[in-house]
């Protein structure tokens, strides 16, 4: 693709994005406003599992410490600027994943996912138990929702605009997703493949194997976050079990699994495929879960790279019978 | 100068004595090769060097420093590398892809995570100069894992020698080679060698004595003999040790 071809479809892509809330009106709008933020999430928990083969069964606790970090600012410090909020909530994650980061990178496969399983139901029990800081079951709702301010343009009113908020999350959304897909074309990228492929050949190359993790570690938790801080602005609503359940954990491993673990942009797809039949079942039936279980059964048996994984044999496939075409035929 | 030295290293395995007061000495420059019948301990004797095991008695020193225990990311910067016996390369990832890490290594970019890799073109063309010399360009956008075996034993000696290593421990590196691919991997690390210190551990006897200046025999985890490999070959104590076990 040329840099000229390039450009156009990132000015396509922005239009479209831009044009969604006029032409498609509310529902649809926050709809896809709801993928969006569970795209980001998916990638973020995708960098550890797919990229560094790290599986966690906790990725809801940096997604949960996020909104309830930006929720809670928001409702005890008055006049506090938009991004200031979202800002802390981006901070608290990351220092809790640091904090974290010297236990979790010592340990990798199960041992890892268990012990996300456990801080994560912790962080769980704590927002439920915590009532005088968290609402407990209620959570914290209706908190304010400061205007966002640029200077130069003014202040632009957040709380019941859904538009403006559509706009306002999508911008930060896409910036996460760019500096995700910009990490993993970088040198610290191509370690953290080796950190999944062979640690202890990293090791013996010279890479801090350990610092390296702790590295991504944090910012895949920061980037979670960008997701979660979103979702309870979004809502304005924080509740234990909407940011923190096991649920929360799940559904990323979900996505990641649905669109296919071997690319950037699987679980996008996967978060798509997922919110299309989790809409679709629910006008048939009240158990939806049901309906994503079955078909994760489905993917795991038959398909176990997931839908792009499926899309590239089928091309290779065709590939095969296509007759060959000369000069464009690459060599096997 | 001896470049690596051991000074009554000694390991065991919960009781089990697999190493027993062993004083290795690696001269700057040389080829030395570490034989010895199964057990000898020869690859526990790599691992302790390398600061997968700490010895229970004993110290390891590399241009006199003492480097016991040392973590291998520590080690490879000083100029120790190593290859494995089980082939250990980054399986799915392209050749180019290995050795480009390797490059990364050896330049200190390690945490650099501001500029694509895609736009370092220096590291691109050093990568390819490396893969044209171990004869691996044709083969630059295959996964490692699906190299024919010989070829991803390339790939993991040129791994092993990446960051200008002054030190290189290979592991049995001729294990399951054919004839031909044996006689071409001994040709790989001649030259790639050249300058630097190779302390190797093989069985096969052709390629040891081709490749080797000196040889250390280890038996039941004790140096029997170390000498050039003519003196190696009329030493009483290792002919009787390998009585009807290998033939020289």
């Amino acid at each position: 693709m040329s840099a000229a071809v390039r450009r156009l479809a990132w000015l396509g892509t922005a239009l479209v994005l831009a044009a969604i809330p006029p032409l498609f009106g509310p529902y649809y709008t926050n709809l896809f406003l709801t993928f969006a933020i569970f795209s980001v999430f998916s990638v973020s928990l995708n960098l550890l599992l797919g990229y560094t083969g790290l599986f966690s069964f906790g990725h809801a606790m940096f997604f949960g410490t996020g909104a309830y970090a930006t929720a809670l600012a928001l409702k005890h410090v008055s006049g506090l600027p938009l991004l200031a909020a979202f800002g802390i909530g981006v901070l608290a994650a990351a220092l809790l994943a640091l904090a974290l980061s010297p236990i979790v990178v010592r340990v990798s496969g199960t041992a890892f996912a268990m012990l996300h399983l456990a801080f994560s139901q912790m962080m769980y029990v704590l927002a439920l138990k915590l009532h005088g800081i968290t609402g407990g079951e209620d959570g914290i709702g209706n908190f304010p929702i400061p205007p966002l301010t640029i200077a130069g343009v003014g202040a632009i009113p957040m709380k019941d605009e859904p538009a403006n908020f559509y706009y306002f999350a999508i911008t930060l959304l896409a910036a996460s997703l760019w500096l995700m897909w910009f990490f993993t074309r970088t040198p610290l990228g191509q370690v953290q493949l080796a950190i999944r492929e062979n640690p202890t050949r990293t090791d013996y190359l010279g890479f801090k194997v350990s610092q390296t993790k702790a590295v991504i570690y944090v910012f895949a938790a920061a980037n979670a976050v960008v997701a979660g801080s979103l979702y309870g602005l979004f809502h304005n609503l924080v509740s234990a079990d909407g940011a923190l359940g096991a649920l929360v954990s799940f559904a990323p491993i979900i996505n990641i699994m649905i669109g296919g673990i071997g690319s950037f942009l699987g679980p996008v797809l996967g978060t798509a495929i997922f919110q299309l039949i989790e809409e679709l079942a629910s006008r048939y039936t009240e158990h939806v879960e049901l309906v994503i279980g079955l078909l994760l059964v489905v993917v795991i048996m038959y398909a176990p790279m997931g839908a792009l994984g499926v899309a590239k044999q089928l091309r290779q496939k065709w590939r095969r019978q296509s007759p060959p075409t000369g000069a464009l035929q690459k060599s096997p | 100068m001896n470049i690596l030295e051991t000074k009554g290293l000694a390991h065991d395995f919960g009781g089990l004595q697999v190493l027993c007061g062993v004083d290795l000495q690696v001269r700057q420059g040389e080829r030395h090769a570490i034989i010895g019948p199964n057990g000898a301990g020869k690859t526990t004797l790599f691992n302790v060097i390398t600061g997968t095991y700490r010895p229970s008695a004993g110290k390891v020193y590399f241009k006199g420093h003492d480097v016991t225990g040392l973590a291998a990311h520590r080690l490879s910067r000083l100029g120790v590398g190593r290859s494995f016996q089980i082939t250990s390369t980054f399986g799915r990832l392209t050749a180019f892809q290995n050795i480009r890490l390797a490059v990364l290594a050896r330049r200190g970019i390690r945490f650099s995570a501001l500029r694509t890799i895609d736009a370092m073109d220096d590291v691109t063309r050093e990568t390819d100069a490396v893969l044209a010399r171990i004869n691996l360009g044709a083969e630059r956008d295959r996964a490692a894992n699906a190299l024919s075996y010989g070829k991803h034993r390339a790939l993991e000696i040129s791994l092993a020698l990446a960051s200008d290593q002054e030190l290189v421990l290979l592991d049995e590196f001729a294990a399951g080679m054919s004839r031909d691919e044996t006689h071409d991997a001994v040709e790989l690390i001649r030259r790639l060698t050249e300058g630097r210190t190779v302390v190797l551990i093989e069985h096969d006897m052709d390629a040891v004595f081709s490749l080797a200046d000196r040889i250390t025999v280890l038996h039941r985890g004790e140096i029997l003999a170390t000498g050039t490999p003519a003196e190696v070959r009329a030493d009483a104590a290792v002919k009787e040790a390998y009585l009807g076990e290998m033939e020289f």
